[in-house]
């Protein structure tokens, strides 16, 4: 906990925690509206942020 | 950092499509320049909930308050620090590599533990405590009034954390919703065992029943 977590180890375990996200949620939870959607829909051609990555790319 | 590493790392990032690697390549750049004048900056909200989880929640901001700073940092700080990245607008809201930054006010942390560290391409990111960030999104899940998005969420933290893909302090999580700065103790073991349930693992309150 005290330790800081190594960027390749990080990397390494991307695909192994939306796994475990899947299994209790759907894949992609992103809010659909917030205060910032103005300025944010105007920067992402209308949506709120950039596409995800599959979960089999991660 | 200096210009030079600093403009080749912004190139990276606006190149990046990935939007979880390109907020977390941003915040660590930031983190850095801040860091050169010992400003410390934590990822809060739905940024530091997505590196712990990964769960496809965030949106196209990074959310950074200032955890400490040997100075006010003012807004000519602030323009300053963040004109060495090319950024536009200001005070507390910048546009830099495709994406927005917000650098809001000092760090609100009830937590007892630690800071989460995560060394990034550009140094070291400093995460709000996964304690606090699980009972606080319960919260918002339930109050004022139901809301989903933050369910969905708080149920992605605690899955990782279950799963021990997040160290995470059980305990402090107890403390946390049982204070009254929470007070949501029953709705937080509620999501936990049932998140427990789901993956078919004993949850940290079963000995609590």
């Amino acid at each position: 906990m005290n330790e800081p977590m190594e960027w390749e180890d990080w990397l390494r375990g991307r695909r192994a925690r939306r796994e475990t996200g899947l299994r209790v949620a759907p894949e992609v939870i992103r809010r659909p509206e917030s205060s910032k959607d103005h300025r944010l829909r105007k920067l992402f051609n209308g949506e709120r942020g950039l596409p995800f990555k599959k979960t089999e790319e991660l | 950092m200096n210009a030079n590493e600093i403009n080749k790392t912004l190139v990276n990032i606006d190149a990046e499509t990935d939007p979880t690697l390109k907020h977390l390549m941003l915040a660590s750049l930031v983190t850095a320049v801040f860091q050169d004048q010992n400003i410390e900056l934590v990822v809060v909200g739905g940024s530091a909930i997505e590196f712990y989880t990964e769960g496809a929640y965030v949106s196209g901001d990074v959310d950074l308050c200032v955890a400490s700073t040997p100075t006010p940092l003012t807004g000519r700080i602030r323009q300053e620090l963040m004109g060495r990245l090319n950024a536009t607008g200001g005070p507390r809201s910048w546009q830099v590599a495709g994406l927005f930054v917000d650098v809001l006010g000092g760090f609100e942390n009830l937590a007892t533990t630690p800071i989460r560290r995560l060394k990034g391409p550009s140094g070291e990111v400093q995460l709000s405590p996964v304690e606090e960030l699980i009972v606080e999104r319960v919260l918002i899940s339930t109050y004022p009034r139901d809301y989903p998005p933050a369910r969905d969420c708080a149920k992605k933290l605690l899955a990782v954390a279950l799963q021990g893909e997040v160290e995470t302090d059980w305990n402090e999580v107890r403390r946390l919703a049982c204070s009254s700065a929470y007070d949501n103790w029953n709705d937080v073991q509620q999501l936990t065992d049932e998140q427990a349930q789901s993956l078919e693992i004993r949850s940290p309150y079963d000995s609590d029943e």
